[in-house]
């Protein structure tokens, strides 16, 4: 059988900032696919290195940071190879993201319609203007907010409706993948909700693949088919989300986010924090970076980081399980 | 479990900011408007609400940062509602206040210890060796630990748990009897929330507090509260105990809020969903809800409705509770 091919494939991706305190290992070899028509669910604490990975396969990198070898291909396209006129015609069209915090990064200057017309002439010179204004309101009208809102700026509007027009942007070209870094996370519950409800919606139609970047552990296993889990810039366990709903048989961390959060309804409602806290990225600890906030950690881990291993179709990094040929 | 004395009582609670409005008349908000609660001896009322529904706002007139418009807070058999000067000062003995942010709260110029040293000093009298076992004992019981080099440290040296376990310390050095702890864990890492929440929890078993324990989250507001009150601009929605609350939710406003909520048993179609924010202006009428509300009638525009206990310790404001038992609306 012929495998298909992936939306997003990352191969070894590490990613470093220069910074006065040395360098900063942000992403350290993390390799993942993502296929077409689903949602893959990036989730880790804050400064785990979640952003950076999201920027660099946009390639919109900042200029301290630097990208070992590695390959990142989106759509089967290296996009470390592509000159800048081709990257830029890459981008929107073929991936986009929504950006941490975009909603307060619209321009305040420009209405809506400026905004978002801008994306379609900059990246098609030939497309009439009342092709574009007809395919502004179809966004609109997408992402459920009134087309007389084409006329407002940004300030006019509620957070939740900002959102939803940054995620008309992202998508207003039909991009075969749409990153989204936490594009909830400011924002009150049932606002979120009904984002939440729209992207489903959206992509159910659209079919494209979605990298979902949250803090947030109950709503990306809820809104994920597949969950990447991040610790000091590693993936130390990809697993599919409702595997999330056990404790047994993952990585120490992943165990420990689990057994930290409340739910709202199960029966058992005591909770346990993880001790500790996150590593200081420019001086990682040795070995496995969770080594001193695991409560299994053993010799081993303190000399050697674990390689990826298959525990039951999950890919874990961690010396706990036996190392299965993958 | 639960005791039955009550330690804090409120009681038709008012507060009442100014705003400019557009015609340069001085014009008022109420984002607290008549709310009532009562909290026993040793129970965790949890508090929540979206943002802007009046929560912190209740909060500081509760340990009186502000004072209230109207109404009365009833704290441990004395009114509290206009006292100042040194009556003022005996009170914050009584109660306490942790922020979102504990970094706001503390002097990054003064070491650790010196933070609790000040308040043990001045409201409990403590001096000499006393002074320094009652810092260490403070800062273990909070599990600020090694002792003796986080004493020395200052405030940014620590990471954001540790300070909010440092602002934890210092409310409890003055040994009060109720803390309202206004969204405690929303600016930590998810990994370090589960542990602030299990220490509070903790001192509430061990010392008897009492907290009005503000929230966004409907978990932890499970987790933490023994029960729930739910506001919606500036008003009293629903009150019952958390874990009814959170099964049998009945006023509409909860549903939705419940809905929303990762978990929930409850799946309501929101993606039209008129998200408008409340009116919060003095003098408004009706039910805060009733633009979103699918129950809303006429009635609901025009007066608010009382909390009404429809079922055992399970009040509601809703004129229309009786349909909204029986009925799974949103659908
Ligand atoms: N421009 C930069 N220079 C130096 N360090 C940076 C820069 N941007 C991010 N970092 C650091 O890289 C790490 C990962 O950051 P980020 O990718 O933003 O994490 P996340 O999105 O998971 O919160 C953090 O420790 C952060 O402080
Ligand atoms: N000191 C103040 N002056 C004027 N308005 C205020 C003041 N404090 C709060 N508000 C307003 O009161 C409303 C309720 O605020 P708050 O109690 O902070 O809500 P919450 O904590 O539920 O988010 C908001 O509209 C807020 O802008
Ligand atoms: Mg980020
Ligand atoms: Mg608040």
């Amino acid at each position: 059988m012929e495998e298909k091919q992936p939306v997003l494939e990352l191969e070894n991706v590490s990613v470093a900032y220069d910074s006065e305190a040395g360098m900063v290992q942000a992403v350290n070899n993390v390799s993942l696919k993502v296929y077409e028509n689903t949602i893959v669910g990036l989730i880790g604490e804050s400064g785990s290195g979640k952003s950076t990975l999201g920027n660099t396969i946009m390639h919109l990198m900042k200029n301290n940071a630097v990208l070992t070898s590695c390959t990142i291909k989106v759509m089967g396209q290296d996009i470390y190879r592509l000159n800048k006129k081709d990257l830029r015609k890459f981008r929107w069209s073929q991936m986009s993201m929504v950006f941490q915090s975009a909603m307060n990064a619209l321009n305040p200057v420009l209405t809506i319609e400026d905004q978002i017309l801008d994306v379609f002439f900059s990246h098609d010179k030939n497309i009439s203007r009342k092709e574009a204004n007809r395919r502004a309101v179809e966004l609109m009208d997408i992402v459920s907010i009134d087309s007389v809102h084409l006329k407002s700026y940004p300030h006019e509007l509620s957070g939740g409706m900002r959102q939803r027009i940054v995620i008309a942007i992202a998508i207003a070209l039909d991009p075969k993948l749409v990153i989204m870094d936490e594009p909830t996370t400011a924002l009150d519950v049932v606002v979120q909700r009904s984002i939440l409800d729209k992207i489903k919606e959206i992509q159910k139609v659209k079919k494209f693949a979605i990298l979902f970047i949250s803090h947030d552990f109950s709503l990306v296993t809820e809104l994920a088919s597949k969950v990447a889990i991040m610790y000091a810039g590693r993936f130390i366990e990809i697993t599919d989300s409702h595997s999330l709903s056990q404790s047994e048989r993952h990585h120490p961390y992943t165990q420990g986010l689990i057994k930290a959060i409340p739910h709202l309804t199960s029966e058992d409602v005591t909770i346990e924090g993880i001790p500790g806290n996150p590593p200081n990225l420019v001086e990682l600890p040795s070995g496995c970076a969770y080594h001193p906030r695991c409560p299994h950690a053993f010799d081993l881990c303190m000399r050697e980081r674990p390689e990826t291993r298959l525990v039951e179709n999950r890919e874990i990094e961690c010396h706990l399980y036996e190392t299965v040929e993958k | 479990m639960k005791q039955q004395t009550t330690l804090v009582e409120v009681e038709n609670l008012v507060i009442k900011f100014p705003v400019r409005g557009g015609d340069r008349k001085k014009k008022f908000i109420t984002p607290v408007d008549y709310v009532s609660l009562e909290i026993k001896k040793g129970e965790v009322l949890a508090l929540v609400g979206e943002s802007g529904s009046g929560k912190t706002t209740i909060g500081r007139a509760l340990v009186r940062l502000l004072k209230p418009t109207e109404g009365n807070i009833i704290v441990d058999g004395k009114n509290v509602n206009t006292i100042k000067g040194k009556d003022l000062m005996n009170y914050r003995k009584v109660a306490q206040m942790i922020f979102q942010d504990p970094f706001g709260s503390l002097n990054p110029v003064k070491s650790i210890e010196s933070h609790l040293k000040f308040p043990l000093k001045k409201h409990q009298g403590f001096k000499g060796l006393a002074l320094d076992q009652k810092i260490t004992d403070l800062l273990l019981q909070v599990g600020l630990t090694p002792v003796n080099e986080i004493r020395k440290k200052h405030p940014h040296e620590l990471s954001g748990g540790q300070r909010q376990r440092l602002a934890i310390a210092r409310a409890l050095a003055v040994n009060p009897q109720f803390i309202v702890a206004d969204e405690p864990t929303s600016m930590l890492d998810v990994s370090i929330r589960a542990g602030i929440l299990q220490l509070m929890n903790e001192l509430k078993r061990d010392l008897g507090l009492s907290y009005l324990y503000i929230t966004h989250d409907l978990a932890s507001a499970r987790y933490f509260g023994d029960r729930i009150m739910v506001l919606y601009g500036g008003k009293v929605m629903e009150i019952a105990d958390s874990k009814a609350l959170i099964k049998n939710p009945i006023n509409p406003y909860t549903k939705l809020l419940l809905s929303a909520t990762p978990g929930s048993d409850i799946k309501v179609n929101l993606k039209d969903m008129n998200n408008e924010a409340p009116d919060l202006s003095e003098g408004r009428k009706g039910c805060p809800f009733v633009h979103r509300c699918p129950l809303a009638t006429d009635i609901c525009k025009e007066t608010m409705p009382d909390l009404v206990e429809q079922k055992e310790n399970h009040f509601v404001a809703c004129h229309h509770a009786e349909d909204s038992i029986e009925k799974m609306i949103f659908n």
